[in-house]
């Protein structure tokens, strides 16, 4: 019994301790004042640097691994005195440890960041990326960046608002847009010719569907709002939807063209325009039923189909109008933002790296991997890449109106849960368009007033 | 140098002077030495379960993002545990996982007990290899097998047309009605054969004596079932209870596998609402406090259940 109450008292006081090691630590995360750190005097010349390493993390496998491998091999030719050292990691894995990888002394210099206030507004927060301002004015970047992309990388310096302020975070000479894919023999075969406005898409899944087809291949198990938010960035400006999802109070979803949006989508739904029983299908499924056949068109991201060279020109790709207006305005973002470490040794050659990501040379690059290109006009396409010059019109048709949008789930950490939730209640009757945009304003209400 | 000298024959000192005490009280010797050996493995608890469940204690009353500085909440994040509609949803379905994962199966593998230890039967060892098959596959096999089976065009569907029952079809698991049961039903197979070989076992330590004596008092099998093989298996059903309930509470592989919580939030449980707020979005006390009280839920269900297993 001694015994019992001996290794009980010990357990107790073991827990207390414990206990009290904790406790008496103070607020979890870093103490002292945040601020950001930006280098005072920038340097453009890298011939003259002396002999420099940079270690590069970054998430890029296939075709993109293949892009960033030849980039660096140029650049490390260019200037024979510049050694990058690259690793890569899987997406999830550097998204979660990065915070952790730049505040390591033997962390990597150069990185590739998720946009949005969970992955870069936090590291920028952190004071673990640098302010680029300095190298935006020595390089030109604010003339070489469409604005609607270089707000994806802002941040003002109090780090209450996303979207505007310094840079911290460059976008590289490549994009991912969401938009239409066809499935070029059915349309040829049911005698359509490529939609041009969303009133033609329409007609077109109307044919398709009474000639037996099925108009839009869809899964909305996992992965539903491709489609939904393709079809907003039809409806609203650029500018009302950037501002409302970088948390302009004044902005609401419903102003955002999310409510045209979600009626559309439902009044798709219920035409019976999707894959039947599409709740029960999940994205996997939906994007081989699509590749398999089965299904005319498509709302994707561009780069997911995973085509082969052979299936290029079998599939193509459609970026639809505004409906009202004359310009182009589409959900697209550099696939990574690149970051610098604020612990980095030699800022000046990384901004160089940064630099050469976006030159006429990256996008070339990306053309010539299969990769749309950002940010230069005057690349050449293979005539063998199909459906690349396709998806390429579109982004340079964005491009043109200056209309991309960030992907909406930088709204808030929780958006796309509540979009994925609210688009399957839509389906299963549960809830109506308006309660959606109510859910959505609420969900970055909660999340603005947890921010300040 | 000297110095050193007299710190070096200290604990010769120190040693003799215990042994001549130990001499004295033989038991409290015993329980140094037991400290002594229990003293590592200890801190190793301490370091890797007590100091991060403290601060996982630490973190519920904070709203933090992970990384810059976290606020202080006081019991914010608790009062919107129990106040949020969606997240005292996932506690609902907890319950009804609970019939699933645990009732269901216990009183399945009862009855199957009482029908299979009436008799010798030829091949056992089959059936009972057949039925603990899930217990020994991994749990995200399991539930990619039953997403392929619950699918659109899957098995289960296709059986049902093939009798002609067409008007049952539906996506099993993207219907909100049928999501929550559908993946209840997995856990009741995958447990069902656990349940089975544990009273198994069970009834082989009952006496004999006490199933003869109620033959010879009259009893069928109904009643010896209740009179003779429920009580003998108190502790097996209290084990099994225990271990399934508290299944039943993490469940987190099924779910994110098969459906991620929906459609819409109609299979989210607490589990997966933790790692959402954990590691998709940087909501660290949010989910620092579903853990901390899914871990006193755990303990407080298992506390109870050995209670009332131990009353007699």
């Amino acid at each position: 019994m001694r015994k019992h109450r001996l290794a009980s008292r010990t357990i107790a006081t073991a827990t207390v301790l414990t206990a009290l090691f904790a406790a008496a630590g103070c607020a979890p995360g870093p103490s002292g004042t945040e601020s950001a750190s930006a280098p005072t005097s920038v340097s453009t010349d890298v011939a003259n640097a002396g002999q420099v390493t940079l270690k590069l993390s970054d998430f890029w496998g296939g075709s993109e691994g293949e892009w960033i491998k030849s980039m660096i091999t140029a650049f490390e030719k260019q200037y024979p005195n510049v050694t990058i050292e690259r690793t890569q990691e899987d997406w999830g894995q550097l998204t979660s440890t990065l915070n952790l990888q730049l505040s390591d002394a033997d962390g990597p210099d150069l990185a590739t960041a998720n946009n949005g206030w969970q992955s870069l507004g936090t590291l920028a927060k952190g004071n673990l990326v640098l302010n680029l301002d300095e190298y935006s004015k020595a390089y030109g970047w604010d003339s070489l960046i469409p604005s609607t992309i270089a707000r994806q990388n802002e941040f003002t310096t109090d780090f209450k608002t996303i979207g505007s302020g310094s840079l911290f975070a460059t976008p590289v000479a490549r994009v991912s847009l969401i938009g239409i894919y066809y499935n070029v023999d059915k349309l040829t075969q049911l005698g359509i010719a490529p939609p041009t406005t969303l009133a033609e898409f329409e007609a077109a899944a109307q044919k398709a569907k009474d000639a037996g087809e099925i108009p839009i291949a869809y899964g909305s198990q996992d992965s539903p709002t491709a489609v939904l938010l393709g079809l907003q960035a039809l409806y609203a400006s650029a500018d009302t939807i950037n501002n409302f999802t970088y948390g302009d109070s004044s902005v609401t979803a419903a102003q955002a063209g999310l409510n045209e949006a979600a009626q559309t989508v439902k009044k798709w739904n219920d035409a019976g325009w999707f894959t039947p029983h599409h709740e029960g299908i999940n994205y996997q499924d939906a994007v081989a039923n699509f590749l398999d056949g089965k299904g005319v068109f498509r709302f994707e991201y561009t780069g997911s189909l995973g085509l082969t060279d052979k299936q290029q020109g079998t599939f193509k790709y459609i970026q639809l109008p505004q409906v009202t207006g004359t310009g182009t305005v589409g959900v697209g973002a550099a696939p990574a933002a690149m970051v610098i470490a604020s612990k980095c040794k030699h800022p000046d050659v990384a901004a160089a790296f940064l630099n050469f990501l976006m030159s006429k040379d990256a996008a070339q690059a990306s053309a010539d991997n299969g990769l749309i290109p950002l940010l230069h006009d005057d690349v050449t396409i293979a005539d063998s890449m199909a459906t690349l010059k396709t998806e390429a019109a579109g982004a340079a048709q964005i491009s043109a109106s200056n209309g991309f949008v960030p992907y909406f789930d930088w709204t808030s950490p929780t958006m796309l849960d509540t979009l994925n939730q609210q688009m399957q209640m839509l389906y299963a009757g549960k809830t109506t368009p308006d309660e959606l945009v109510a859910a959505v304003d609420k969900d970055r209400t909660t999340f603005l007033e947890q921010s300040k | 140098m000297s110095h050193l000298i007299a710190r070096a024959t200290l604990p010769g000192g120190g040693a003799s002077q215990a042994r001549r005490r130990a001499n004295h009280n033989p038991r409290r010797r015993n329980r140094r030495i037991g400290l002594a050996f229990v003293a590592v493995p200890l801190v190793f608890y301490a370091v890797v379960v007590l100091v991060p469940l403290a601060q996982s204690f630490q973190y519920s009353f904070y709203n933090w993002d992970g990384v810059s500085r976290a606020t202080w909440v006081g019991l914010g994040n608790y009062i919107q545990f129990f106040t949020d509609p969606v997240l005292q949803s996932t506690l609902s379905h907890v319950l009804v996982l609970i019939f699933f994962f645990s009732l269901l199966p216990i009183v399945l593998g009862l009855l199957s007990t009482a029908l299979i230890t009436r008799r010798r039967l030829a091949g056992m060892a089959g059936y009972r290899f057949v039925y603990f098959l899930p217990q020994v596959l991994t749990s995200v096999v399991v539930a990619l097998v039953f997403k392929r089976i619950y699918s659109p065009d899957g098995a289960l569907n296709a059986l049902l047309r093939s009798v002609g029952l067409d008007a049952l079809t539906r996506s099993w698991l993207g219907d909100f009605t049928w999501a929550l049961p559908a993946l209840g039903l997995i856990g009741t197979w995958a447990t069902f054969g656990f349940c089975m070989v544990l009273f198994i076992s069970g009834v082989s330590s009952i006496p004999t004596e006490l199933y003869e004596a109620a033959r010879v008092d009259g009893a069928g099998p109904v009643r010896e079932f209740f009179a003779v093989t429920l009580p003998g298996l108190r502790p097996q059903i209290a084990v099994a209870l225990t271990l399934t309930v508290t299944g039943a509470l993490r469940t987190f592989d099924l779910v994110w596998v098969t459906t991620g919580g929906g459609p819409g939030t109609a299979t989210l449980t607490p589990a997966v609402a933790l790692y959402r707020a954990a590691f998709v979005n940087p909501q660290v006390g949010k989910a620092a406090a579903i853990g901390i009280v899914m871990a006193l839920l755990c303990l407080v269900i298992a506390l109870a259940i050995g209670r009332v297993a131990e009353r007699d």
